[in-house]
C-alpha cells in the first residue's frame, strides 16, 4: 500500500471513529437493561409521547401547505421566484436560537402579531409552531426538487387526457414525485424531532406540555445521566430509522 | 480550552452559574474565559471528567458535593443572593399570594439552583398555596436565564429569580421581595477544580472575589457579602 | 375537420392549413423548426401571439380571447417519449383519460385490441419499445379524440419494429376517421403516413402536397433537399457476386450490397441516379428502363421524375438535361450503384 493511500485510509478511520463513537458510547455507557429502566418513568413517556404528537403535528401542516406550495415554485416561473426561494431555504441556516429569537419577535407575546390577537405562549401550540418553523424548509426544498424533476410531458400528457391542473397534481405529479417527497418528509422529521433551541426560548420546558425529548434529555443530564442516555438511545434508533428512510427514498428516485 | 500559546497572560477558565454573568465579566480578570450555565449542568460537566480551572455555583450544595468526591478543592462562600419574584415593570402581580390566582409562572428546574430554592420557599407555603401555586407554572428552565428571559418577553406572568438578575435588567422587570420567613439562604460557593491547568491563577481569581475586584464587581451587581460576614 | 393558424414569435412560425376527416396531414421538416409547437398549440399546451384552431369547436381564437383548457379540448396526443405514467400499469395508462364504471373493460378492450392483452399490467419500463408505442397509441385512442395528433411517431423504434409500427399505425388512422396532424423531421415516415406532406422552412410551409409530388416537383431547393429518397419496392433474395438481388414490384431487378432478404423497400437518393440514353454499359451497376414524366428546374440543378414499374426521380444538371434531350414522354436508363441502393425490411 503506498503512503498515500495509507494517508487516506487513515483519515477515513479517524472520521469514522470519530462520527461513530459518541453513538456507540451512548448504547455502551450504560447496559441495555438501565437503559430500558430509565425509560420507565412518566417523565420520559410523556416526553417521547410530546414528540411524536408535536413532530406529527408538524409534519402534517408542513405537508398540507407546503406540498402545493412547493408545486407552485416548480411549475411556474414568475418574478421575484428566485427571491421567495431564497426566503423559504433561510431558516435552514439559521442558528436555532435565532429561530427562536425570530419567533417570539413574530408570534410571540409581544410580537409583530400580538396586537391582532395571533400569539403563543408556552403551550404545546407554540411547540408545534417552533418545529413546523425550523423542519418546513427541508421538506419544500426536496418536494420543490422532486416535482420539478418530473417529466414535463407526463403532465402535458395528463391535461390532453382530460385532467386539469389539479387532477394531474394529484394522480401523476405526486406519485411520480413519491420518493423525494418521501425523503423530504423524513428529513423534516428528523429535524423536528431533534430540535431544541428555538423550543427552549419559544415554548420554554414543561413536562407534557413543552418538554420534547431533547429537553427532557437536557434536564436529566446532570441529575440523571443514565435516564440522558436512554432517552438519547431511543431518539438514536428513531433517527437512524428516518435516515434509512431517506436513504431508500433517494435509491428510488433514481 | 485554548492552552497559553499565542497570549502573555495564560488563559484562566472559569465555569460559572448563569447569575453570575455580568458580575464576572465586569470583574475584568485578565484572561478569563467563562461559560455559564445552570450550575447543576457544569458540576455533572465536571463529574464526566471537563477540566475548568475555577468552578463559581449558586448554591453550596452542589461545589461540596464535587469535594466530597475529590474533585475539587475545599469550597469557600464567596457571595449571597436573595430570591426574588420579578414581574414586568407593568405587572399586575404584587405578592406571592397572587400566585395562587389565574396567573403564569416560570422557575427553574428541579436540579438547577435557583429551582432548588424556589421549591423550598413553596414547600414552606401552607399544602393548597403550593399546589395552587406549581399548577401555575409553565415552564422549568434549565438555568435562571431562561426564567428572566419568559419573564421579560411576556410569556409568563412572574417567575422567581435572584434579585441581582432583576438589577440587571435595567428596570424591565420589577423586584417583589418573598417573605422573609419564606427566604432561602442562597450562598454561592467557588472552589479551584483539581486537575487545572492553572491552579495558581485560580486561587488569584478566588483572592478577588473575596476582596478585590471581583468583590467589587459582586457589590456593585447587587449580590450580598456571604453570609456571616 | 381541424383548421390551424399559428403565428408566433418565439419560434418564427407563421402557418396555417386544414386537415380533412379521415387524412393524415404530415408536417415536416429539420429539428427545431417549431413542429411540435404546432403540436401543443393544437392541443391547448401552448399559446400563440396570434392563432386559430377550430375542431368542430372554436379551441382557440385569439383574436376574440378564446382560449379551452387542454383537458376540454379532445386531442388525442402520442408524444415522441410515449409519457407514459411510469407508476401506472399499461390498463392504467389507457385507462386514465376514461371516465365512469366500465373504464378498465374499455381499457382492457383496447389493449387487446393492439394485442397487449398478456402485457395490460405491466408498467412501462417492463415493455418493450414498440409495446409501449402501442400503449401511447391506445391511451390517446381511449378518450375517442376528435383529432389525432402524433409527434414524430416511429422515430424511437428500431428499424425491425418501424415497419410493424408503421402498418399499424395507417391502419388505426384508416379506422378512426378522425383528423391527424403528425409532425417528424423524416421525409420517409411523412410519406409513408401522410396523405399530405408539408415542408416547413423558416417557419412557415413551403409546399403542402402529396408526398410524391414534393418529391417530383420540389417548389424550392430547400424542398428538394429534404425529401430525399426514393423507395422502391420489391423482394429481395441473394444474388450472384455477394449481392442481394431485388426483384422490383412492377417488374425489373436491382442489386444492393445490404444483405436483407424478403419483402424490402429500396431506397436511394435522387442525386446517385445517373440519366443514360441508352443501354451503353457504365460502371454503376443497376440499370432501369424508364419514361421521363416531368421536369422540375431549381437553381442549377433539375428533379427529373421518371416511371420505370414504379415512380423513380432522379436529381441530374440542367446541362445533362439538355445534352440527353430529356422532355416528358422519352425513354431513359436510370443507372446507379448496388452499394447505394439501401435495403430496409416492409
Amino acid at each position: 500500500m503506498s503512503w498515500f493511500t495509507a494517508l487516506l485510509v487513515a483519515a477515513l478511520a479517524l472520521a469514522l471513529a470519530f462520527l461513530v463513537l459518541p453513538v456507540v458510547a451512548i448504547f455502551v455507557d450504560a447496559g441495555p437493561g438501565e437503559l430500558l429502566a430509565s425509560l420507565d418513568d412518566p417523565g420520559a413517556l410523556d416526553a417521547l409521547w410530546l414528540s411524536l404528537q408535536t413532530s406529527l403535528t408538524a409534519l402534517a401542516l408542513i405537508v398540507v401547505v407546503g406540498t402545493p406550495a412547493a408545486w407552485l415554485l416548480a411549475t411556474r416561473s414568475f418574478r421575484g421566484r428566485e427571491l421567495i426561494v431564497t426566503l423559504i431555504e433561510l431558516p435552514l441556516v439559521l442558528p436555532p436560537a435565532v429561530a427562536g429569537i425570530g419567533l417570539l419577535a413574530a408570534v410571540g407575546p409581544r410580537g409583530l402579531l400580538a396586537p391582532y390577537g395571533v400569539s403563543f405562549t408556552l403551550s404545546t401550540a407554540a411547540v408545534v409552531v417552533a418545529l413546523t418553523f425550523v423542519a418546513a424548509p427541508f421538506y419544500l426544498r426536496q418536494a420543490q426538487a422532486a416535482f420539478a424533476a418530473v417529466d414535463p410531458t407526463w403532465l402535458a400528457a395528463s391535461r390532453t387526457l382530460g385532467a386539469g391542473e389539479a387532477r394531474t397534481l394529484a394522480r401523476v405529479a405526486i406519485p411520480a414525485a413519491l420518493p423525494g417527497l418521501t425523503a423530504g418528509l423524513a428529513l423534516a422529521w428528523g429535524r423536528a424531532l431533534g430540535e431544541f433551541g428555538a423550543t427552549l426560548m419559544f415554548a420554554g420546558s414543561f413536562q407534557g406540555i413543552t418538554q420534547t425529548v431533547p429537553l427532557a434529555i437536557y434536564e436529566r443530564f446532570s441529575t440523571d445521566f443514565t435516564g440522558a442516555l436512554g432517552l438519547s438511545a431511543v431518539l438514536v434508533c428513531v433517527s437512524a430509522a428516518l435516515l434509512l428512510a431517506v436513504k431508500l427514498g433517494f435509491r428510488a428516485a433514481r | 480550552m485554548l492552552a497559553g500559546c499565542g497570549g502573555r497572560s495564560e488563559q484562566l477558565t472559569v465555569s460559572a452559574a448563569a447569575s453570575l454573568k455580568s458580575a464576572f465579566t465586569a470583574y475584568g480578570f485578565e484572561g478569563m474565559r467563562a461559560s455559564f450555565a445552570g450550575s447543576d449542568e457544569l458540576a455533572a460537566q465536571i463529574r464526566q471528567g471537563v477540566r475548568p480551572d475555577v468552578f463559581a455555583a449558586a448554591n453550596t450544595k452542589l461545589p461540596d458535593e464535587l469535594y466530597a468526591a475529590g474533585l475539587v478543592e475545599k469550597p469557600v462562600v464567596f457571595a449571597a443572593n436573595e430570591l426574588v419574584l420579578a414581574v414586568p415593570a407593568d405587572g399586575r402581580v404584587t405578592s406571592l399570594s397572587d400566585l395562587t390566582g389565574d396567573v403564569t409562572i416560570a422557575m427553574g428546574a428541579e436540579s438547577v439552583p435557583v429551582g432548588a430554592y424556589t421549591r423550598k420557599v413553596l414547600d414552606g407555603l401552607p399544602a393548597d398555596e403550593r399546589a395552587a401555586i406549581l399548577a401555575n407554572v409553565r415552564s422549568n428552565e434549565p438555568d435562571v436565564a431562561g426564567v428572566v428571559g419568559k419573564v421579560a418577553q411576556g410569556a409568563v406572568d412572574a417567575g422567581f429569580v435572584y434579585r441581582t438578575d432583576v438589577r440587571a435588567t435595567g428596570g424591565e422587570l420589577r423586584a417583589i421581595e418573598l417573605p422573609p420567613e419564606l427566604e432561602p439562604e442562597v450562598a454561592y460557593g467557588v472552589a479551584v477544580v483539581k486537575g487545572a491547568e492553572h491552579p495558581e491563577r485560580a486561587r488569584e481569581f478566588i483572592d478577588g472575589l473575596l476582596s478585590g475586584a471581583g468583590r467589587a464587581a459582586l457589590d456593585r451587581a447587587g449580590f450580598l457579602p456571604p453570609p456571616g460576614t | 375537420m381541424l383548421r390551424v393558424e399559428v403565428e408566433t414569435a418565439r419560434a418564427g412560425l407563421a402557418l396555417g392549413f386544414e386537415v380533412a376527416q379521415g387524412e393524415c396531414l404530415a408536417l415536416a421538416g429539420p429539428s427545431g423548426a417549431g413542429k411540435t409547437t404546432v403540436l401543443s398549440a393544437v392541443a391547448g399546451l401552448f399559446r400563440p401571439e396570434r392563432g386559430l384552431v377550430v375542431c368542430g369547436d372554436v379551441w382557440l381564437d385569439t383574436a376574440r380571447g378564446v382560449d379551452v383548457a387542454p383537458e376540454r379540448r379532445r386531442c388525442g396526443y402520442v408524444f415522441q417519449d410515449y409519457a407514459l405514467f411510469g407508476h401506472l400499469s399499461a390498463w392504467r395508462n389507457v385507462a386514465y383519460g376514461i371516465d365512469g364504471g366500465d373504464r378498465r373493460s374499455r381499457a382492457l378492450a383496447l389493449l387487446e385490441r393492439f394485442g397487449l392483452t398478456e402485457r395490460a399490467h405491466a408498467r412501462p419500463a417492463e415493455l418493450s419499445g414498440g409495446e409501449r408505442q402501442r400503449v401511447a397509441l391506445a391511451r390517446a385512442l381511449a378518450r375517442e379524440p376528435r383529432v389525432l395528433l402524433l409527434d414524430e411517431p416511429l422515430s424511437a423504434l428500431d428499424p425491425r419494429t418501424r415497419a410493424a409500427a408503421a402498418r399499424e399505425l395507417l391502419a388505426v388512422l384508416r379506422e378512426t376517421g378522425v383528423p391527424a396532424l403528425l409532425v417528424t423531421h423524416d421525409f420517409a415516415e411523412a410519406a409513408q403516413l401522410g396523405d399530405r406532406v408539408g415542408v416547413i422552412d423558416g417557419g412557415r410551409i413551403v409546399q403542402l402536397g402529396p408526398a410524391a409530388e414534393l418529391s417530383a416537383r420540389p417548389a424550392s431547393a430547400f424542398v428538394a433537399d429534404f425529401t430525399g429518397a426514393v423507395v422502391l419496392t420489391g423482394v429481395a433474395r441473394p444474388g450472384p457476386d455477394g449481392l442481394t438481388a431485388v426483384a422490383l414490384d412492377g417488374g425489373g431487378e436491382i442489386a444492393s450490397t445490404d444483405a436483407v432478404f424478403g419483402p424490402v423497400g429500396a431506397s436511394l437518393y435522387p442525386w446517385e441516379v445517373v440519366l443514360e440514353a441508352g443501354a451503353a454499359p457504365s460502371s454503376a451497376q443497376n440499370h432501369l428502363e424508364a419514361e421521363v414524366v416531368s421536369i422540375t428546374e431549381i437553381g442549377g440543378r433539375a428533379r427529373v421524375a421518371l416511371l420505370a414499374g414504379q415512380p423513380l426521380v432522379a436529381e441530374v444538371s440542367v446541362a445533362a438535361v439538355r445534352s440527353l434531350g430529356l422532355a416528358p414522354g422519352a425513354r431513359v436508363v436510370a443507372t446507379w450503384k448496388a452499394a447505394a441502393t439501401r435495403l430496409a425490411p416492409r
